[in-house]
């Protein structure tokens, strides 16, 4: 507590948290970026949050854009600079190119620019000053001397006034020093650092990083930074615990052989992963998790990746379910999107919304490996073990389908990390024999619970979805996806076929 | 004599490079320019708001307002042959 009392909130959503607690009261901040690493939308929001949600008034010094050029550009935020300024909340410092030539004969200081800093402060009774960018100082005198003792000077009246600061710095090219003139050797009490890096996919990923806040605690890792609708959002590295909730209850998957072959359902809480193929039935029988789940008035949350909602709508409506009604009345939230649309951090966050706001008790997330195609190992990692941990935090059983790539054959799924974040794994498969295709259901894990082995044929059929036929028997190889009839001896393979078929048609098996 | 030229020098209050600039254009000016010229001399620390309005950041500040172009000589004007061709100011 005591370290949030020398702080004040940021304004930037996710920063306060990596902060743990905002910017540095009254002191002087050197935000330091390469450009394009979001140095001005930070610190316009910085002052204008001050201003809106905390009350504080702000001075903004800006160096290379025009105070028009500024409003006209947080406009697209919804920030409405305009009306602060003439409300005396906000003032401005044009310290922009005059175009002007000047000549500088003898010695000189920056008098004249800090007692206008001083005049606006007072004049608006300022709580907050940021400066954009310090580094245009260095550009337009010769003696750089000069500008280290007069910013030096500014930073002391400004920790005298205890005005809070946000400096901000050019930084030359990304991973280097941390600004171009070494600006911050005379703030250097507190840093931070946003970068503007190209990823192995190509796309410009920016982040934040807080490299001191002098005896204040933060956090050390980069955390990811988009500037979106309404300014800049910051994600901080999700933090997931082990802390679910071990229930001995168990919930109906919805789908009667595959609960059979669970002893009841999955545990409530549960992740259950569904692999197979494509076409193999794993959106059917999320489907089946989702009705069932309304049919008992349990509030869920389906995440579709590859189907639009009308396309659901009619997938679940040829099994007879009424996903829209479900919809319409609130009890099911559909969420359908390409993957692409929004960042790791950014669907972590809306789902986690999601689920809160909508009292998700079953979550649904199809497939998991759409998103996988997009992420690198390490985020998507990271993505699959917060998002459980967010859910069995918040009691939701979950259904996450995978795709394999292969028709037939064995799956890896174990390199996927996907398996280790399952409590429980159904595979669902296509076998090859005697000259068809045949579906096949297996519960291959069931964290904690007995529950049966046997490889099941299953059909989809339009009366009622998934149905589980029964187990094969007599036949082996059938994971390799080339299945094989073992005859007895004496009796031909005709026969054979004939007496598993009957024992089928009978129910035995 | 007619106002040819419209000077403006920008100080802080009373420190060295201050003092030492209004001493230094005071003499530039006493030959054959005082009568043509208009000074006015402003201390940012009383007017700041001048300050803002005509965007000085460094002082002293000598702009030469009048005639067009705008010219600027920043320091404490310590080389007089430097200010009359920074200010593009002829003598007579």
């Amino acid at each position: 507590m005591a370290n949030k009392l020398n702080k004040v909130p940021s304004g930037i959503p996710g920063f306060d948290e990596i902060s743990h607690g905002g910017v540095p009261k009254g002191r002087t901040t050197l935000a330091s970026g390469t450009s394009g690493s979001g140095k001005t939308v930070f610190s316009s929001q910085f002052l204008y949050k001050g201003i809106t949600e905390c009350g504080e008034n702000g001075v903004f010094v800006t160096f290379e854009e025009s105070p028009q050029d500024i409003i006209r550009n947080v406009k697209g935020f919804g920030w409405n600079i305009e009306k602060l300024v003439k409300e005396n909340k906000w003032a401005f410092v044009d310290a922009s190119p005059d175009y002007s030539s000047s000549v500088e004969v003898g010695q000189y200081d920056l008098g004249a620019f800090l007692a206008r800093i001083a005049h606006a402060v007072k004049k608006i009774k300022a709580k907050r000053v940021v400066i954009d960018s310090v580094s245009a100082l260095f550009t337009h005198y010769q003696d750089s001397g000069i500008i280290r003792r007069e910013l030096h000077e500014l930073t002391v009246n400004l920790k005298k006034s205890n005005v809070t600061c946000i400096m901000t710095a050019e930084k030359p090219v990304e991973d280097e020093q941390i600004s171009r003139y070494g600006v911050e050797e005379f703030v250097s009490d507190n840093v931070i650092l946003l970068h503007n890096r190209l990823n192995s996919y190509g796309e410009r990923e920016r982040t934040v990083e807080i490299l001191k806040f002098r005896g204040l605690f933060h956090d050390s890792e980069e955390a990811s930074l988009y500037v979106g609708a309404q300014g800049i959002n910051i994600y901080p590295k999700p933090r997931p615990k082990l802390t679910g909730k071990g229930f001995s209850q168990k919930i109906s998957f919805g789908i009667k052989g595959l609960d059979d072959l669970l002893y009841g359902g999955v545990y409530k809480n549960s992740t259950t992963l569904i692999t197979g193929a494509s076409g193999s039935g794993k959106t059917v029988a999320t489907l089946h998790f989702i009705m069932e789940g309304a049919k008992r008035g349990e509030k869920s949350l389906l995440i579709e990746f590859e189907e639009s909602p009308n396309q659901l709508y009619r997938n679940a409506a040829s099994f007879g379910w009424d996903l829209k009604k479900y919809v319409d009345n609130g009890i099911v939230k559909l969420l359908c999107c390409y993957p692409e649309d929004l960042r790791a951090e950014q669907y972590l966050q809306m789902i986690q919304n999601l689920v809160i706001a909508n009292k998700a008790k079953r979550v649904v997330f199809d497939s998991i490996s759409d998103i996988q195609r997009i992420y690198n190992d390490r985020k998507f990692r990271t993505f699959v073990i917060s998002l459980n941990a967010f859910l069995k935090s918040h009691d939701v059983t979950s259904v996450f389908t995978n795709t394999s790539p292969q028709i037939l054959g064995v799956t890896e799924i174990t390199e996927t990390h996907l398996s280790t974040a399952s409590d429980n794994i159904i595979i669902l498969k296509y076998v090859e024999l005697d000259g068809r295709m045949h579906r096949i259901i297996n519960a291959l894990k069931e964290r904690g619970s007995m529950h049966k082995k046997e490889l099941m044929e299953f059909e989809i059929t339009t009366e009622s979805g998934v149905e589980i036929i029964g187990p094969f028997k007599g036949v082996e190889n059938l994971m390799s996806g080339f299945a094989r009839r073992i005859y007895q001896m004496g009796l031909d393979r005709k026969e054979a076929g004939k007496d598993i078929i009957a024992d089928i048609a009978a129910g035995k098996i | 004599m007619a106002t040819k030229y419209v000077l403006k020098l920008y100080v802080t209050g009373q420190t060295t490079n201050s003092v030492k600039a209004i001493g230094n254009l005071k003499n530039i000016l006493k030959d054959g320019l005082k009568d043509i010229c208009k000074l006015e001399v402003i201390d940012v620390l009383k007017n700041p708001q001048l300050a803002e309005k005509d965007k000085i950041m460094a002082t002293p500040a000598l702009v030469k307002v009048l005639p067009p172009p705008i010219r600027k000589i920043i320091g404490d004007l310590s080389d007089k042959k430097k200010v009359l061709s920074g200010l593009n100011l002829t003598i007579g």
